[in-house]
């Protein structure tokens, strides 16, 4: 696309990166409330936004929906109706269908996977009696490689117990057939294995002890892949300490690199920075699916309604929350309760030979100074954190 | 303010009433269709897969638009509440709440007659949850329009929110795709009615491309051009000195073709003057550039004056006519933005020029009217352009994709936003045809080498089968299966004296 200098006026789009542009002005116009620039900006934005047009359209009509409902304070009922509907219209199969697409042509999701179940073996080893508390957004697509790596690897299959924990937005509706599936496999593999599912009736912060019917006898392994940010921002530190009540062996975190926690109470700095996330995942998509993909569509609506509840609902709003921190900031939080365990070089190993799999772009950078962990990242910029944890 | 180089199009932001102040009286103009017979309820049919799916589909959408709608406040679906808080009312500029008596659809679809369903499909139950789903998206669609015409916005948005996670435009399904920019374009109306701004904003590069393609994977533009130049050059026939005024040139896709005729003509190339009427300066001037260009090729003597204005603003004097002339205007009627601005004073334009031959193409829509009249016709006519590309391409071509949403959803978006494509409250005829016969114009019927030449396009095209060209009333039609789409006439001055 050219830049002109000189672009007419008819035609704003012509500006590369018009729609951050015309999209943070309008933050700032709804912070400083101003009515005329508001509407003004809002009107622009509706005549050049599109979700099914390139990435600047895109991001532009999922923000403009956001800025909207900000503007018009509909965010919570507008979320709830996003929501309600994804949900009615969410099946196994369009929900397989996409994760396996996405993991397909992208490494974000398979990275952490890769990741933590190379941290989970390793501390896991040995031991006869496995559970694995899982509390994941990725539909239980980490565990066939597990399974694969138990079955083959130890003298003596060790028995495995999976707690997946689920909430609505994570995938509550669909566990019945991944449930199945899962057993199917693990018979398949040849590994002892039993499967509970536990749902958490509204915020994951309420999940406790008790609900997961520890046993004695086995050695304790948590799965968080995109969990943390789904707990409630007052509650992250009573979360943690409770994992660390279950006593695991290793705790295994995967989080998105973003910063929607600590500018939570000023809106211009949130929505830049939830602009600078979007933008590098719209275009990672971009890039790794075809033009005309229906699972990508379905990536970027899950994305709009995130956009939606962090810019457009309050805290307290009844939506669940989702707001990411950034690696560094989950490092201070869980080194209260946990020291950093390192991954081993068999591990990154795995890691490594992963992204080769991939499109070029991606690369592993490990954490700096006193931060632990993993990142994943794409065209240079850090975009996933992946890290492992002891008591 | 806004960084950029941007500014409002036009000067002004117009603040306009939302309601529906263009009303009109059914025009005396023979309608092409009625409905005879109630249309009987749909039966469940498989649903093919692969390639376009929407016969079905399309045959809901028909019968749905068919059945006049019965109720104008619709009632509570799918559970959510009546909820009336949900957007503050003191910023929407909104028209008495009262119910309205709505017209009924100027016109009404018969139930299109098809049968092609070849059924391979995979298991029934998807089959007839595939149905089923495309029934609940189109009941959906209809009352989410039915909100917006009694302008009940909270609930439309509602509605729009459930229909924007239901549809995907790259579907396999033609239906589904239509239903995705059909709700775009009513979510983007939306928001312009709580905004009350009107003056849309036009990226013409964008468009020019975007036509272009079209014009590549589609005959319905080169069916206009070419029947239009069959016209022109009869009109012409052993002129010396011609004037051409093409209302709206873009890029001159249509005039070289017809320079080549006329500069290996017989007794010899005429001399060619040209207007170009179109938006952008810039763009006209590079249309003027490639076109004398290739006049010089050809060795015909050429002359291009651009104006950068819609017809209907420009002075008369700035077309001046000369002596000896034969004067030829030909318009393209499209949605993708206000091309003739004030009709009546494009129209005195027209009687001042008094042209030898006037070709006109229009679109069978209403561009004006009820916000339902233009919901009916539009979904009825962007249905058969969305399944003659679905013939072609398939589902997941991207170049069909970028046809689909880079021009015909924007003709959508502009066709359903506040008072249609011209969003500027000016009076619009509702059909030109009916205006020049009024005006005092006399049609010419379109000849038998016209006729000639709308087949030889089709020809062009391998899926012939679906496009059909009607013939009557002096004019020539090419449409989709029964879906009429163009209709090409020719009109000349009445002599005087």
């Amino acid at each position: 696309m050219s830049t002109s200098r000189q672009s007419e006026p008819d035609d704003p789009s012509a500006n590369e990166k018009w729609a951050a542009s015309l999209l943070l002005d309008c933050a700032k116009a709804i912070s400083e409330k101003d009515s005329s620039k508001i509407h003004q900006l809002l009107w622009m934005l509706n005549e050049l936004a599109s979700p099914y047009g390139d990435c600047d359209q895109k991001l532009a009509s999922y923000f403009l929906q956001a800025l909207f409902c900000k503007a018009t304070e509909s965010g919570e009922r507008c979320y709830k109706t996003l929501v309600s509907v994804a949900e009615k219209s969410h099946s196994f199969e369009s929900a397989r269908k996409v994760i396996l697409k996405f993991q397909e042509v992208s490494p974000w999701t398979t990275f952490g996977h890769v990741a933590s179940n190379g941290a989970i073996l390793e501390a896991l080893e040995g031991e006869a009696k496995l559970h694995i508390i899982d509390i994941s957004n990725t539909y239980c697509t980490q565990w066939p490689t597990l399974l694969e790596a138990l079955a083959t690897r130890s003298d003596e299959t060790p028995h495995l117990r999976l707690t997946v924990v689920v909430t609505v937005s994570m995938g509550g509706s669909v566990m019945k057939e991944i449930g199945q599936r899962m057993e199917k496999f693990a018979r398949l593999m040849g590994v002892p294995f039993e499967l509970q599912v536990v749902r958490v009736a509204s915020q994951l912060g309420e999940l406790k002890e008790e609900d997961l019917g520890l046993r004695e006898d086995e050695a304790v392994a948590v799965n968080c892949i995109g969990a943390l940010r789904r707990v409630g921002v007052e509650e992250r530190g009573d979360f943690i300490r409770m994992l660390c009540n279950l006593r695991p062996r290793v705790v295994t975190v995967v989080e998105e690199e973003a910063d929607f926690t600590s500018t939570r109470s000023e809106y211009v700095k949130c929505f830049e920075e939830c602009l600078r996330f979007y933008t590098v995942f719209f275009e990672m998509l971009e890039e790794s699916f075809a033009p005309t993909s229906n699972e990508r569509l379905m990536l970027e609506r899950e994305c709009s309604r995130s956009i939606l509840s962090v810019l457009a609902c309050d805290e307290d709003g009844g939506g669940e929350c989702d707001r990411r921190e950034k690696g560094s900031q989950w490092c201070a939080r869980l080194m209260e309760a946990f020291s950093p365990m390192s991954f081993s070089d068999d591990a990154i190993d795995d890691v490594r030979a992963l992204l080769k799999r991939y499109r070029s772009g991606w690369s592993l950078l490990p954490a700096q100074g006193d931060d632990s962990g993993l990142y994943l990242t794409w065209k240079d910029e850090p975009v996933v954190w992946a890290s492992a944890w002891k008591p | 303010m806004m960084k950029g180089d941007f500014e409002v199009v036009h000067g002004a932001i117009n603040l306009v009433q939302p309601s529906e102040t263009w009303d009109y009286t059914p025009a005396g103009f023979p309608v092409p269709h009625h409905i005879s017979n109630p249309p009987t309820s749909p039966t469940a049919r498989p649903v093919l897969d692969g390639h376009c799916t929407n016969t079905d589909l399309s045959d809901l959408i028909m019968e749905q638009v068919a059945s006049p709608f019965s109720e104008a406040s619709p009632s509570t679906t799918n559970g959510f509440p009546m909820d009336t808080s949900a957007l503050p009312t003191d910023n929407i500029t909104t028209s008495p709440d009262e119910y309205r008596s709505r017209k009924a659809p100027r016109r009404v679809y018969e139930r299109t007659v098809c049968g092609s369903g070849e059924s391979r499909s995979s298991s029934k139950s998807l089959a007839e949850r595939d149905h089923e789903h495309g029934l609940n998206m189109i009941t959906l669609l209809l009352e989410c329009a039915v909100a917006i015409s009694t302008e009940n916005l909270p609930q439309a948005n509602r509605m729009l929110l459930e229909l924007t996670q239901m549809a995907s435009p790259y579907s396999a399904s033609c239906a589904e795709r239509v239903v995705a920019y059909f709700t775009k374009a009513m979510a983007s109306r939306v928001m312009n009615s709580w905004l009350g701004f009107c003056s849309p904003l036009v990226p013409h590069k964008s468009i020019l491309s975007a036509f272009q393609a079209f014009n590549n994977i589609s005959p319905f533009i080169k069916f206009a051009h070419f029947t239009a130049n069959q016209a022109i050059l009869e009109a012409l026939h052993q002129k010396e000195r011609v004037h051409i005024i093409d209302l709206d040139i873009m890029q001159g896709l249509q005039w070289p073709a017809l320079f080549h005729i006329l500069a290996t003509r017989a007794d010899g190339p005429p001399h060619v003057r040209m207007t170009g009427l179109g938006t952008s300066m810039a763009m006209l001037e590079e249309t003027g550039r490639q076109l004398s260009n290739f006049a010089r090729r050809l060795g015909m003597s050429f002359e291009f004056h651009p104006i950068a204005k819609r017809a209907g603003d420009v002075d008369p004097s700035m077309v001046p006519s000369q002596r000896g002339e034969a004067v030829a205007v030909h318009w393209l009627q499209h949605a993708l933005y206000d091309a003739t601005g004030p009709d009546r004073n494009t129209m005195r334009l027209l009687e001042l020029l008094a042209p030898r031959v006037i070709t006109l193409v229009e679109q069978e829509m209403a561009h004006t009217g009820s916000f339902l009249d233009r919901f009916v016709e539009s979904l009825h006519y962007y249905s058969a352009v969305f399944d003659s590309l679905g013939m072609s391409l398939p589902f997941d071509n991207p170049g069909r994709h970028r046809v689909e949403h880079g021009l015909l959803s924007r003709e959508i978006n502009n066709i359903l936003a506040i008072g249609g494509p011209a969003r500027s409250g000016e009076e619009k005829f509702v059909s030109w045809r009916m205006e020049l016969a009024c005006r005092g114009f006399v049609q010419m019927p379109m000849s038998g080498n016209s006729m000639a030449q709308a087949q030889l396009i089709l020809n062009m095209f391998p899926p012939s089968l679906g496009y059909t060209i009607f013939q009557g009333d002096g004019t020539l039609r090419l449409g989709w299966k029964e879906t009429r789409l163009y209709t090409a006439s020719a009109w000349t001055t009445r002599p005087t004296r």
